[in-house]
C-alpha cells in the first residue's frame, strides 16, 4: 500500500471513529439499547436536516393527515405529537397553525382558560406568523383564520379583565 | 533471470521492432535493503496514521466514561475546562522536551494529505490527553480542586525543567500513576457504595458516608477503575508509539 493511501485511510479512520466518540459524549446514553434508538434519531435529524439543507423538505402527510383526525377529535396532545413529527423541522406554516390552535383548543375553559398552553399557543402562533405574514387557514371548521385572530384571542385569553367576571361568559363558544 | 536473459538473447530480434532495456541489477542486497527500507516505512505509517489515532481515540472515549454504581449504566463525563488547559500544557511540553518536533509533524514538504493525516493525530492526541485528565481528575467537589492543584504545580514546573523524552514519559507515568491511585483506590474506597437507603447507609457504613458527604465523592461500580486504568495505560502505550517527526529526516 503506498503511503498516501496510508495516510488517505488514517484521515478516514480518525475522523469516523472520532465522530463516533464525539456522538457518545453528545448523546450519553446509558446503555447500548439506548445508543441504538439515540444513533437512529440522530440519523433521522441529519437526513431531515439534509433534506432542508438541499430545499426538498417536506412534510410527511400520512403523519399530517394522522394529526388532523386527532385536531378534529379533540384529542389534542395526540395531534399535536402527529403535528410535530410531521414537521419536525417546523418550517410549515398550516402544521404550525394547527399545533397553536390546539393549544387554543385544549386551553379554553368556560369558566376559565389553560394559561400555560395559551403561553405556548401564543409562540406557535407568533412562528406561524414568521414562517408566512400571509397565512390564512381554508379549513370551514376553524373560526380564526390568520395567525394574528389566533394570537389576538390567545392574548385576550391570557389576559384578567373586568369581562372575565361576567357570568355570561359561561354561554360563550370554543372557536 | 539467466533464464529471462538467455531467452532474450535467442530471440532475433528485427532492426524494426522497438526494444524497451531492462535494467538488471546484479546487486541483489541493495534490492533487499531497498524492499525492507520500503516495508518499514508503510509499518512506520501505518503505526502513525492508522493504530496511535485509533489508540489515543479509544482513551478519549474511554476516559470519561463510568458505571453507575446503583444500576451498572453507562455515565459519558465531559470534560471540564481544566482538563483542556492542562492537557494544551502537556502537548507544549511534549513539544518543549523533543518527544514532538513541530518541523517532523508540519513542514512545505510534506503533501496535503500527510499534513492533515498528521493535524489528526496530533488532534487525536489532544483529545486523548485531556480525556486522561478528565478520567484522573475527580468529577467534583474538594478533591476536584486538590488534584487539579496538584496537576497543576507537576506540569507548571515541568514546563521549565530540562527533560529527554525518556524522562519525561517517565515523570508522566509515575504522575499518571499517583493520581489513579489516589482516586481509584484512596477515594473509591472513602466512597459509600451506592443503591442504599440514606438510614441504611448511615448505620452500615457511617465513615464512608460522612466521607462521600463531606469530600461530595460520586458513586461509581467499580467497574469504573478497570476502565479507567486500561485507559491510562494505553495513553501511555500510545506516547511511547508516537514518533517524534514523521517527514523523513527522523
Amino acid at each position: 500500500m503506498k503511503e498516501k493511501y496510508i495516510h488517505i485511510l488514517g484521515i478516514v479512520l480518525t475522523l469516523g471513529y472520532g465522530g463516533l466518540v464525539a456522538f457518545l459524549y453528545a448523546a450519553e446514553p446509558r446503555s447500548l439499547e439506548e445508543f441504538t434508538t439515540k444513533a437512529r434519531s440522530a440519523v433521522e435529524n441529519i437526513a431531515t436536516k439534509g433534506t432542508v439543507v438541499i430545499g426538498t423538505y417536506e412534510v410527511d402527510a400520512a403523519k399530517f393527515n394522522e394529526g388532523l383526525t386527532a385536531f378534529r377529535e379533540d384529542r389534542f396532545p395526540a395531534a399535536r405529537d402527529a403535528f410535530e413529527r410531521a414537521d419536525p423541522e417546523k418550517r410549515d406554516a398550516r402544521t404550525q397553525f394547527y399545533i397553536a390552535y390546539s393549544f387554543y383548543r385544549q386551553g379554553w375553559g368556560r369558566v376559565s382558560n389553560d394559561d400555560a398552553l395559551f403561553k405556548l399557543g401564543v409562540e406557535a402562533a407568533e412562528r406561524v406568523r414568521t414562517l408566512d405574514p400571509d397565512f390564512r387557514t381554508d379549513d370551514p371548521g376553524l373560526q380564526l383564520k390568520t395567525p394574528v385572530e389566533l394570537r389576538t384571542e390567545l392574548e385576550e385569553g391570557l389576559a384578567v379583565t373586568a369581562d372575565d367576571f361576567n357570568p355570561l361568559r359561561v354561554f360563550r363558544e370554543r372557536k | 533471470m539467466a533464464k529471462l536473459k538467455e531467452r532474450e538473447l535467442e530471440t532475433p530480434v528485427s532492426p524494426d521492432e522497438d526494444t524497451v532495456e531492462i535494467p538488471v541489477s546484479n546487486d541483489l542486497p541493495a534490492v533487499r535493503e531497498a524492499l525492507a527500507a520500503k516495508q518499514l516505512a508503510r509499518g512506520r505509517a501505518l503505526r502513525t496514521y492508522v493504530y496511535l489515532p485509533l489508540i489515543f481515540l479509544t482513551v478519549a472515549l474511554l476516559g470519561g466514561l463510568r458505571l453507575s454504581g446503583t444500576d451498572g449504566s453507562l455515565i459519558f463525563v465531559r470534560p471540564a475546562l481544566i482538563c483542556l488547559i492542562f492537557a494544551a500544557i502537556l502537548v507544549l511540553l511534549f513539544f518543549r522536551a523533543g518527544m514532538l518536533r513541530l518541523e517532523g509533524w508540519f513542514s512545505e514538504q510534506m503533501t496535503g494529505t500527510q499534513t492533515v493525516a498528521n493535524g489528526l493525530v496530533l488532534a487525536s492526541l489532544f483529545a486523548a490527553a485531556t480525556q486522561i485528565f478528565n478520567s484522573l481528575i475527580p468529577e467534583q467537589g474538594l478533591p476536584f480542586w486538590i488534584i487539579s492543584f496538584c496537576f497543576l504545580w507537576v506540569l507548571w514546573n515541568n514546563l521549565f525543567a530540562e527533560f529527554d523524552p525518556k524522562r519525561l514519559l517517565k515523570s508522566l507515568g509515575a504522575m499518571f500513576g499517583l493520581a489513579f491511585v489516589t482516586k481509584y483506590m484512596v477515594l473509591a474506597n472513602l466512597t459509600a457504595p451506592g443503591g442504599r437507603s440514606w438510614l441504611r447507609s448511615l448505620i452500615e457504613n457511617p465513615a464512608q458516608e460522612a466521607a462521600t458527604w463531606l469530600l461530595d465523592l460520586p458513586r461509581f461500580s467499580a467497574g469504573t477503575g478497570y476502565i479507567q486504568f486500561f485507559a491510562v495505560l494505553m495513553f501511555l502505550l500510545g506516547l511511547f508509539l508516537t514518533p517524534s517527526a514523521t517527514s523523513k529526516d527522523r
